[in-house]
């Protein structure tokens, strides 16, 4: 799950990311790695891949604005494992 | 460090000449026209720089262009008009529908705003977005809710997702670009410059649109938050209408104010809070000062950051390769 959010942040944001060691407690927001459309991006991706549902409530810095933050939110949300034919990767560092 | 302001209170007769001069100088001297042209929307801000424009160049100098749509305010134009009535300046107006149904900025939106609400009427309906409210009060993201109300008072409420906002966005940016293209027009046709209305509040936090009402020759008031643009414009005698009326972008039927739309905040608030961010008071000093939680500042200030960093490309030229010339070259003397 990890590896999964990890990665497509550095994918879907690759010049806030490039460069960047992506920590866990990382702020996406405050970093600049992502701006508001892109959280907007993010809940689409957490909401298609992961199968869950993220009403308006959830949409708090508190659930989305670190990888950290998003796995517990996912795991609340009851997310679960990953599907099998999902991509993973194990480094979020972007070389370039 | 630097201390937080408790109050933007200006002095208002020495600011109005001092914009005035500004005005007159740029116009005469700099630019070599002979007026000013001004889209005047109803809203205080074009109102407050028509007038400033006046008492520059004298009425005879200074024409007021009213682009309605058919998504504005139905008081818009007739406040527009009762100003220019007041400052007796010229005025023309033009009917922005036909072109932006011709570019298809209704169809457009439209097609986006019934895949998010399939009961959406376009004839009927009244539409907004906006942001989560009362910033200071709870910590959310940034998402736009559409808001659907339908003619008999019952409304319909879906959030915006990323491509459809984008598509939203560009649609309505319609709007603005289209009033700058009548707007120099005018100011070509009669050897005018185009007098802009954007204010400091919206200017530091980019909310105007690039190559809409942020093109301009000239901008006398962006060196004035929000709450001093009604300060001044109470005393140059902007109509008490225009000055009480709720600022807003004016692009939807359903009504939105500046602070569901983009700011988040109310603007006797956002003003001080801005002021203090960008004279770097910590927001913990910010806090003490206003009144405020040290988090409500925290929370303002990255909301203020974040903004600064998504939108200072509205701010600059045009990034390129061109070596510096000198500013001899570059500018008039």
């Amino acid at each position: 799950m990890r590896d999964i959010v990890t990665q497509f942040i550095c994918e879907a944001f690759p010049a806030g990311a490039q460069g960047r060691r992506i920590e866990g407690d990382t702020s996406l927001l405050e970093s600049g790695l992502i701006d508001s459309t892109g959280v907007l991006e993010l809940v689409e991706f957490l909401e298609s891949r992961f199968g869950i549902s993220v009403d308006d409530a959830d949409l708090v810095p508190e659930n989305l604005d670190s990888i950290d933050r998003i796995c517990r939110f996912l795991a609340r949300k009851g997310a679960g494992a990953a599907p099998a034919d999902g991509p993973a990767r194990a480094s979020g560092r972007l070389s370039g | 460090m630097n201390e937080p302001r408790k109050s933007l209170a200006i002095e208002a007769p020495y600011e109005a000449g001092r914009i005035s001069r500004f005005i007159a100088d740029q116009v005469i001297h700099r630019f070599r026209r002979r007026g000013a042209v001004v889209g005047l929307s109803g809203g205080v801000d074009s109102a407050l720089v028509a007038a400033l424009c006046v008492k520059a160049l004298g009425p005879e100098r200074v024409l007021g262009l009213i682009m309605p749509e058919k998504e504005s305010s139905q008081a818009s134009e007739p406040l527009a008009m009762e100003q220019a009535a007041v400052l007796g300046i010229l005025t023309e107006r033009v009917d922005l529908t036909p072109v932006l149904t011709a570019l298809g900025a209704y169809e457009q939106k439209c097609r986006v705003l019934q895949g998010l609400c399939p009961e959406y009427d376009p004839d009927t309906d009244r539409t907004k977005i906006t942001l989560p409210p009362r910033l200071l009060e709870q910590d959310r993201v940034n998402y736009y809710s559409l808001t659907v109300e339908k003619p008999d008072g019952s409304r319909h409420s879906s959030r915006v997702g990323p491509d459809d906002l984008r598509e939203i966005a560009a649609a309505q940016n319609l709007k603005q670009r289209n009033r700058m293209i009548q707007l120099y027009h005018r100011a070509e046709k009669l050897h005018y410059v185009v007098a802009g209305t954007t204010n400091r509040s919206e200017f530091v936090q980019g909310f105007f649109v690039k190559h809409g009402d942020g093109a301009v020759d000239i901008e006398p008031i962006a060196h004035l938050y929000k709450t001093q643009v009604f300060e001044l414009a109470r005393h140059v005698g902007v109509i008490e209408a225009i000055v009480q009326r709720q600022p807003s972008p004016d692009t939807w039927s359903g009504g939105v104010t500046d602070e569901e739309f983009y700011f988040r905040i109310p603007y006797d608030q956002l003003d001080l809070l801005l002021s203090a961010w960008g004279e770097g008071v910590p927001a913990e000093e910010a806090a003490r000062e206003l009144g405020l939680s040290a988090a409500q500042a925290a929370r303002a200030f990255r909301e203020f950051e974040a903004r600064r960093r998504a939108t200072w490309h509205l701010r600059v030229a045009p990034p390129s390769l061109l070596e510096p010339w000198p500013q001899s070259v570059m500018e008039a003397t």
